[in-house]
């Protein structure tokens, strides 16, 4: 306490000294006269009295140092003064501290705004209570290690079987078509539903704000069933969330009652509007090999991740035995939820990390260079207070706190220029990033800012340290300020720094440079239909029923027409799902169905589409005809193949007029009478899958959400009005989202996108920098040299060979750097080889490019440095001395 | 310079203490005589050494100070006791009075007197 509280006051001392030294000298002022007084008293003269006075307070300079001492802080003085001469110093050097201040600050404001989307989407904890305890359960194929969703049985069992989990739930959801209210102003609009299982809400911890979750009668098959709507929703439709509940809701064909809204922010599963019951009667009795749902969990307190694994292996197992035609080979992934969100994005992030923080490492090397060189240009005046008194270590102290001024100074810009980074990265990085909209400079980016640019100041402010403490007082003293050289370790230590530097671009450099050739590669490649002038429109009619959907393929079969009318489309069709997207895949037969089912049948993607489909984009008719309008409910039921399938099934045999099987509603035969062009239906990186495109007619229920696509003369974008116009006169009730193909398929390589941009910006960068630490090493190697230069040149040396002089040396430190970072970049780009496409990790063009790219920007840089050598003029140079 | 000896570390505070009980409220020079006289001018203080101890006292809550008059109308800062140092005092005082006991007797059957 006592301690405490002197410490306090000492701190209110190092902040009060100039009174306080007032104070100090009246006191002694005092006690000196009333020491006189006696001494007078006592009979001694004037003089001997004022004398003796003295000799007994001792020396009063002393007194007052220890009374300092013991009234502030020293080590906070010796701070303060450190600051203010490290600000003063680098007030004195504006264009150096300006300069600095700006590399540092553009290598700390990256990190930073890295550092911010890094925290939202990977490290920071999800927004439900105890978000670790969250998981996701998958099914897992041994086979190849992938998951996928999960069966209605299954799911059933994996609930009923298990004690890991204080609740689980089940759901499955999609963009889907919801009128609110009843009456003429109600319109259809799209909103993302959610249909769970009981304990759905359970698994969050989390309750209605307003209202009540499902009753056990509302979740029982053939109930009436009921809505719960998130925040944003009920308060856009109804105001108040309160307003909402009771209110009717028409969805999927049925209207709801809405009987609670969930809390602002909960919106679980992506973005969802409402949640509904799941259909338990479909989810009980569909077949285990319809993997049509995902499933979320709540670990029991305690309850490790891994104990949670081992129970369900052993689920699985069992299921596996009992049903080895459905499950063979099947097993469950339990996986945190926070993982499962963040999956694919996370080597992309941290990628990027590394990258940005090797910027910032070269931006240190180029920081310590400028530091060093400014250190060997002081080192006289260093040497000076060496030698009145002042330790190394104080000296060295000195050095660092301006470092650290410099770095807190860069920091403060860097967090400026993040604040803007962050925004620019969420605008450039893909759309479906989960939570990237929550990333900015919040208390935590702050400290790892601060972080950063502390340890960056240790960074590049060791090398002038030690630098420093090497330093031989007596010849420094001795040389003139000019000729004060680092010596041999200064000048090393600046090439090693500058040969890192090209090292880390080459790595940078090469691994953008590899990026950028798959990226070029995806783009070139054939997606197998048209991509320019196709409108894309998303379309859902709600539907419960068979009855109800085939209401649905009336109205496709009414509107297809009138848009074929409108002025500038100039085809039109529909299909289940748009091109480079699927929604539906499974086993495939040929002619006859075998006697058992088993997971082992060859795979292909289920489509519907409307006559006319594979005209308006594009994808070529090889043999026999497309759909029209005779392929109805009631006709024979038939299908259209795409290549890839034909040759997998049918090789060497014209599959035309052989029926094919498939379980996408029903397992009714179709004949096959087409045959059309591959498409890439996964995006450019994945070959064409084979394919079974059905008409929508004989398969209403699957194709009640169709996608309308409108090949145009036109600008697509302008004809949305009309299209709208059309599809409102016809239905109301049907909502509509308008986009391009050109738009869609950009979106598929969103993510590949964003990483060769951002690893191009960062590898340019890296270039800069390590650009600018060649021409300063070389500037000052040149500078060093000039007497040197004039003498050989008075001696008869070319420019030609002062040219040579200098650039052998550029070409050294390059070359050394060079093949560092080609060593390095063999082994780093080899993490890469998961994100290339149609390059290899080794491919010698990219390695050749970058050599060449590295040794061009090198002698560029020190062309200058060159050309003042070779301008030398040996007299001035000389007479210099 | 002379023989007498110097304050030694630690007791300055405590005699500080202990004059400021015995005479009340005392200026810096009041209490370095005092010392001085008390120790029947076996101990030497170097009066200067005895501002940083005061301000560490005060520091510490156990004496305060203002400035007054002195009997000749100068004018000097007076300190007094606290509370808190009365208490540290007696305390102190206890402390010493046991370890220089103990030592005493550590030291009684061996010592040469010479």
């Amino acid at each position: 306490m006592r301690q405490l509280r002197a410490w306090f006051l000492r701190l209110g001392g190092f902040f009060s000294k100039k009174r306080s030294d007032r104070e100090f000298a009246q006191e002694m002022e005092s006690h000196l006269q009333m020491h006189i007084d006696d001494n007078l008293r006592s009979g001694m003269t004037p003089g001997e009295a004022r004398r003796n006075a003295l000799i007994k307070l001792g020396g009063v300079a002393q007194a007052e140092e220890k009374y300092r001492e013991r009234r502030g802080i020293p080590a906070l003085e010796t701070f303060a003064q450190d600051l203010r001469f490290a600000v003063r110093m680098l007030l004195k050097n504006p264009g150096f501290t300006f300069v600095a201040i700006l590399i540092l600050a553009m290598g700390i404001g990256a990190n930073t705004a890295m550092f911010s989307v890094v925290h939202a989407v990977l490290l920071k904890p999800l927004a439900y209570s105890e978000p670790d305890r969250i998981v996701t359960l998958a099914t897992f194929w041994r086979a190849d290690a992938h998951q996928s969703q999960v069966s209605g049985p299954d799911y059933h069992d994996w609930h009923d079987q298990s004690d890991a989990f204080e609740s689980m739930a089940s759901y499955n959801h999609q963009d889907t078509a919801v009128t609110v209210g009843t009456g003429s102003g109600a319109t259809a609009e799209y909103a993302h539903a959610a249909a769970v299982t009981a304990e759905f809400f359970n698994v969050f911890a989390i309750s209605p704000a307003a209202g009540r979750e499902f009753s056990a009668d509302e979740l029982k098959p053939g109930s009436a069933g009921a809505a719960i709507l998130s925040y944003t929703f009920a308060a856009r439709h109804f105001g108040e969330a309160g307003d909402a509940l009771g209110k009717p809701l028409h969805i999927a064909g049925k209207n709801l009652a809405i009987v609670g809204v969930m809390p602002l922010g909960f919106r679980f599963p992506e973005k969802t509007d409402v949640w509904i019951p799941v259909d338990a009667q479909e989810m009980g009795s569909s077949l285990r090999s319809a993997h049509n749902y995902k499933v979320v969990g709540r670990l029991r307190t305690g309850v490790t991740l891994e104990q949670a694994q081992a129970q369900m292996n052993a689920i699985g197992a069992r299921i596996e035995r009992k049903y080895p035609d459905s499950n063979s080979g099947l097993s469950v992934a339990v996986t945190r939820l926070r993982d499962q969100m963040v999956g694919d994005y996370r080597l992309t992030l941290y990628m990027m990390l590394a990258a940005v923080g090797v910027v910032l490492l070269i931006a240190c090397a180029n920081l310590a260079n400028m530091l060093l060189a400014k250190a060997v240009g002081r080192a006289r005046e260093i040497a000076i207070r060496a030698a009145v008194g002042a330790s190394r270590i104080r000296i060295v102290r000195q050095l660092i706190t301006e470092s650290v001024v410099l770095a807190l100074l860069a920091g403060g810009l860097g967090v400026a220029l993040a604040f803007w980074g962050s925004r620019a990265l969420v605008a450039l990085a893909p759309a479906d990033v989960p939570r990237l909209a929550e990333a900015g400079i919040d208390g935590r980016v702050l400290f790892f800012a601060l972080g950063v640019s502390l340890a960056a100041s240790l960074l590049f402010g060791l090398a002038p340290a030690m630098q420093v403490m090497r330093v031989d007082l007596n010849m420094a003293l001795k040389q003139s300020a000019q000729r004060t050289g680092g010596g041999s370790l200064a000048d090393h230590m600046r090439q090693a720094l500058v040969v890192a530097e090209i090292a880390l671009s080459v790595i940078l450099v090469a691994g953008a440079g590899l990026l950028i050739k798959s990226f070029v590669a995806l783009q070139n490649v054939s997606l197998g239909f048209q991509i320019e002038h196709v409108l894309v429109v998303e379309t859902s009619v709600p539907s419960s029923d068979l009855e109800s959907a085939r209401r649905a393929s009336r109205f496709y079969r009414d509107l297809l027409p009138r848009l074929r009318a409108i002025p500038g489309v100039l085809s039109a069709g529909a299909t289940g799902a748009p091109p480079g997207d699927t929604r539906s895949d499974g086993g495939y037969y040929i002619d006859h169905l075998p006697a058992t089912f088993n997971v082992s049948a060859p795979n292909a993607v289920y489509s519907v589409v409307a006559p006319d489909t594979f005209a308006t984009v594009g994808i070529p008719l090889r043999a026999g005809r497309d759909f029209n309008e005779g392929d109805t409910y009631e006709a024979p039921f038939v299908a259209v193949i795409n290549e890839a399938l034909a040759r997998q099934a049918f090789p060497n045999q014209d599959p035309i007029g052989h029926s094919i099987y498939c379980g996408l509603d029903s397992m009714n035969p179709m004949k096959i009478v087409g045959i059309v062009g591959n498409i890439r239906q996964y995006g450019p990186a994945r070959d064409p899958s084979p394919e079974i495109y059905m008409p929508n007619e004989q398969h209403p229920q699957p194709a009640t959400d169709l996608t309308l696509l409108m090949r145009t003369s036109m600008q697509p974008g302008t004809l949305s009005p009309a299209v709208r116009e059309k599809i409102r006169e016809l239905s109301p009730e049907v909502p509509v989202k308008f986009t391009t193909m050109e738009v869609l398929t950009s979106e598929n390589i969103a993510v590949p996108r964003f990483r060769t941009l951002l690893l191009g910006i960062f590898a340019a960068l890296a270039v800069c920098l390590a650009l600018a630490g060649v021409y300063g090493v070389m500037s000052y190697v040149v500078g060093q040299r000039v007497n040197e230069i004039g003498l050989r040149m008075a001696l008869g040396a070319s420019q030609g060979d002062v040219l040579r002089l200098v650039l052998r040396q550029t070409v050294l430190m390059t070359g050394l750097g060079i093949t560092v970072g080609l060593a390095g970049a063999a082994a780093v780009t080899q993490l890469l080889t998961s994100l290339l496409f149609g390059v290899k990790a080794t491919d010698p063009g990219t390695y050749a490019a970058v050599v060449a790219l590295l040794v061009l920007a090198a002698l560029a840089a020190s062309y200058i440095p060159a050309r003042r050598a070779m301008r030398v003029d040996p007299m001035v140079a000389l007479r210099y001395e | 310079m002379s023989s007498k000896a110097d304050v030694w570390q630690g007791t300055l505070a405590l005699m500080v203490l202990k004059t400021l009980q015995t005479l009340g409220p005392l200026h810096g020079y009041g209490i370095a005589r005092r010392i001085e006289q008390t120790s029947g001018d076996l101990l030497s203080v170097n009066y200067g050494t005895l501002y940083p101890a005061l301000l560490k006292l005060e520091q510490e809550g156990y004496i305060n100070s203002e400035w007054g008059q002195s009997d000749n109308n100068r004018k000097a800062k007076y300190y007094r006791l606290t509370r808190a140092g009365r208490k540290q005092l007696a305390k102190e005082a206890q402390e010493w009075g046991q370890a220089t006991a103990i030592l005493a007797r550590f030291l009684a059957p061996g010592v040469e007197q010479s």
